[in-house]
């Protein structure tokens, strides 16, 4: 790495500290320092509807997902679809706790950041009891037995009286310092909350890649075999993958209960295990930008396609069913065309643009 | 001179921002109210019908000034039934400062609840679902509850059951808070001594073959089939029966299944589904009117259907009727509203929806009732109707009735 910090062009390191920086350059950080001010000073300065608001919180929520989704699959290499159970897991948490105790329980109301911590640890241990199988399966019949997950989840959910058979199960309104949040705070309070859960988490992410427990996620991916002969335990950093994976579902299970104000079985089906996937795929798989890319594109896609399809439903009445089929139809082909074109996601056309600024203006 | 034309000019531009004003004085006040329901998706053979016929009514009202120079704007978005869509439709119709609110799914229904009461808005939701109204005091089914259908249909079976014994009855519900509002009800009443012996419920999936389901409802004798789900199902199980040769020809026929639905179970739209299969012996019940006999409210629907382009098939169709049902008790509570002076607010239209009842009670043609609501009765058309399917058309069985059974479990 070049001695000046902020004129840094190429990617030589001299020592493996330097190599395992968070930011490689003073511009680095100037600049995610300058993002994130940004992205805490906006609200005060652009006021959006609700409906955005909530869009843009679930996108946050989508992003803490795609966080253990991305460790998961990413860097350990073992394949879920099954993650919106996870998730699921951390809201019905709540849920439970709000069916116990009730609605406004002051645990529910004033000690949720306890309770998203508590989603959290509850969907880290589910992950890691559903994680038991990868010791024994790989490939293609470890995605059978997250999808086994995935059913049982929505099974038990669906049936139980206990979890409302999948209806909707209300959660409180939380208090802060200033005291309750209002309806009309509702939507920027949480944007503020799971901004800065997904900030400490994503860097969470990023000091957890530099240790050695990060790297074994990778050597396992790479070949397990060989991190078994180097002395790192496959099994164990298997199951660990997928309890780090369910903690971070669970959060985000959490959060979603807190922001819709209520947590019902429709938020957690199969399709959105699909989707958490294809965020993941194509943001870029085992890339930490890749999750923050992969949920903004594909829920905007999502809300576009929506717009465009409701479009078609009032004009050309005739083609309804087309109109409903745009859904699923757009969302495939964006996987297929990203997995054929650009299996490295949006994260690779992120690397390409700043490969090209680092070295502007000596472009080869 | 130069002077001269300045004043010209000023006085030019005055007269142009009077006019303006004045215009826009002419021009009257816009209302807003919003509806999200699955135009598309899982029952959108429901919805789409219902948006149908909540855009021409609103349409008629504008067209034909019900409202005066005020202006009515129904803001209708697809949901694709999904309850996440349809609060991100909500929270952008509050954007829009509606001041009445017209939902659909039950599921969405309770899970917006707390929202509604927060906002303090008056909604009316094409789910008649009477668990919406626990916990809220601003939703407002516009006729009898799903429970009031279902055991209403139970309580003609056990009243007019021929053979010796309780009649066996199984429930086909749709695997939603839709399908499964009515179920606890219906274990009540027969808790509470209603006669019949309720065999199974079923709640069904996506199959296109009901063999199975049939057969076990053979082997256990089951006489009576009360669904209470939507139509494609229920159509689904009508040509399984068939082709087994389950069907009573009468009501009641020894040996045979007897089908009966609720309101949105039912209809012309089942017949053009299932063909012979529901076109003789089908009984279904509603509180709407049938637009298939003659009748002022079928007059007025079918003119208004032909006036905006609508094919037959639509105009006769109930969830047609639903659509403008939600929209007239919406325009009559803000012309009431309007004759009174009153400024138009989600306040007022709430007090004006609770006034509609004695001599203030909404008679909307399209009802077999009158639409009535207070502050302890928030289901709009009392009264349901019982039809049977002959023919292909659907014809009245007897006079208007309650349900006695949920009136008795409600106590």
């Amino acid at each position: 790495m070049s001695e000046n910090r902020w004129m840094a062009t190429g990617n030589f390191f001299t020592s493996y500290k330097a190599e395992q920086r968070i930011f490689m350059t003073h511009i680095d950080r100037l600049v995610f320092i300058c993002f994130l001010v940004a992205l805490f000073a906006w609200p005060l300065f652009f006021k959006l509807g609700n409906k955005y608001m909530l869009v843009i919180d679930s996108i946050l929520i989508a992003i803490v997902a795609v966080y253990g989704l991305n460790l998961l699959t990413g860097f350990a290499g073992l394949i879920s679809i099954g993650h919106a159970a996870f998730v699921g897991v951390g809201a019905y948490t709540l849920a439970s706790f709000a069916t116990v105790l009730g609605t406004n329980h002051v645990l529910i109301t004033h000690w949720w950041p306890l309770m998203i911590l508590v989603s959290g640890v509850v969907g880290a241990v589910i992950g890691g009891i559903v994680g038991l199988p990868a010791l024994r399966l790989k490939h293609l019949y470890l995605v059978i037995a997250t999808l086994s997950f995935q059913m049982i989840f929505q099974w038990t959910i669906n049936f139980m009286t206990f979890f409302n058979q999948g209806q909707t199960i209300s959660i409180g309104r939380v208090f802060w310092f200033t005291g309750k949040v209002a309806r009309k705070q509702h939507y920027l309070f949480w944007y503020y909350v799971i901004l800065v859960i997904v900030v400490v988490l994503g860097l969470a992410v990023r000091n957890l890649l530099r240790s050695k427990h990060g790297r074994c996620l990778v050597a396992v991916r790479d070949n397990d075999r060989a991190a078994d002969a180097m002395g790192m335990n496959p099994g164990i950093t298997k199951v660990y993958a997928f309890a780090l994976a369910g903690f971070f579902a669970g959060v985000a299970g959490a959060l979603h209960a807190y922001l819709w104000r209520g947590v019902g079985f429709e938020s957690f089906t199969l399709h959105h295990s699909i989707s958490y996937l294809a965020m993941a795929i194509v943001g870029g798989l085992g890339t930490l930008v890749g999750s923050f890319f992969g949920p903004v594109a594909i829920l905007m896609l999502e809300l576009q396609v929506e717009h465009f399809a409701e479009f078609v439903g009032h004009y050309f009445t005739a083609i309804g069913d087309v109109a409903t089929a745009f859904r699923p139809l757009s969302f495939g082909l964006v996987i297929v065309l990203f997995l054929m074109f650009e299996p490295r996601g949006i994260a690779n056309w992120w690397r390409i643009t700043r490969s090209y600024f680092k070295l502007w203006p000596f472009r080869y | 001179m130069k002077n001269k034309q300045v004043t010209v000019m000023r006085i030019a531009l005055s007269f142009l921002l009077v006019a303006g004003f004045a215009v826009q004085a002419v021009a009257g006040e816009t209302y807003k109210m919003g509806l999200s329901l699955a135009i598309t998706g899982p029952t959108s053979d429901v919805g789409s019908p219902y948006a149908k016929g909540a855009e021409d009514y609103v349409k008629y009202v504008n067209d034909e000034k019900l409202l005066g120079d005020d202006k009515l704007v129904c803001f209708i978005r697809d949901d694709g039934y999904k309850t996440e869509i349809t609060k991100r439709n909500f929270e952008d119709f509050l954007d829009e400062e509606i001041v009445f609110y017209l939902n659909y799914s039950t599921g969405s229904t309770m899970a917006l609840r707390q929202d509604f009461q927060e906002e303090q808005i008056p909604v009316l939701p094409a789910s008649f679902h009477a668990g919406n109204l626990e916990g809220n005091d601003y939703i407002f089914l516009p006729i009898a509850s799903y429970s009031s259908q279902a055991v209403g249909l139970a309580e003609y079976v056990a009243a007019n059951h021929k053979g010796s014994g309780k009649p066996k009855v199984a429930l086909f519900l749709h695997p939603s808070a839709f399908g499964r509002a009515p179920r606890d009800d219906v274990k009540k009443s027969v808790a509470a001594g209603l006669g019949i012996d309720l065999v199974e419920i079923v709640e069904h999936g996506k199959d296109l073959d009901n063999t199975a389901m049939l057969k076990r409802f053979q082997s256990k004798g089951v006489q009576y089939v009360i669904s209470q789900t939507v139509q494609p199902p229920v159509a689904t199980m009508l040509k399984g029966a068939q082709s087994l040769d389950m069907i009573a020809k009468t009501y009641g026929e020894a040996g045979k299944i007897t089908f009966l639905g609720c309101h949105y179970g039912g209809g012309p739209a089942l017949v053009s589904l299932a063909g012979s299969a529901a076109d003789e012996n089908y009984y279904w019940t509603t509180s709407y009117k049938m637009m298939t006999a003659k009748g002022p409210g079928r007059d007025a629907q079918f003119a208004l259907a032909k006036r905006y382009g609508r094919d037959d098939k639509l105009a006769k169709d109930a969830n047609y009727t639903n659509g403008i049902m939600v929209a007239q008790v919406a325009v009559e509570t803000i012309r009431r509203a309007k004759a009174k002076g009153k400024k138009i607010t989600r306040a007022v239209l709430y007090e004006e929806l609770l006034a509609m009842n004695g001599f203030n009670a909404y008679n909307t043609l399209t009802t077999v009732g009158p639409v009535t609501f207070s502050k302890t009765d928030r289901e709009g058309v009392d009264t349901l109707q019982l039809y049977v399917s002959k023919g292909g058309l659907f014809y009245e069985v007897g006079a208007p009735f309650e349900s006695e059974y949920v009136k008795k479990i409600k106590q």
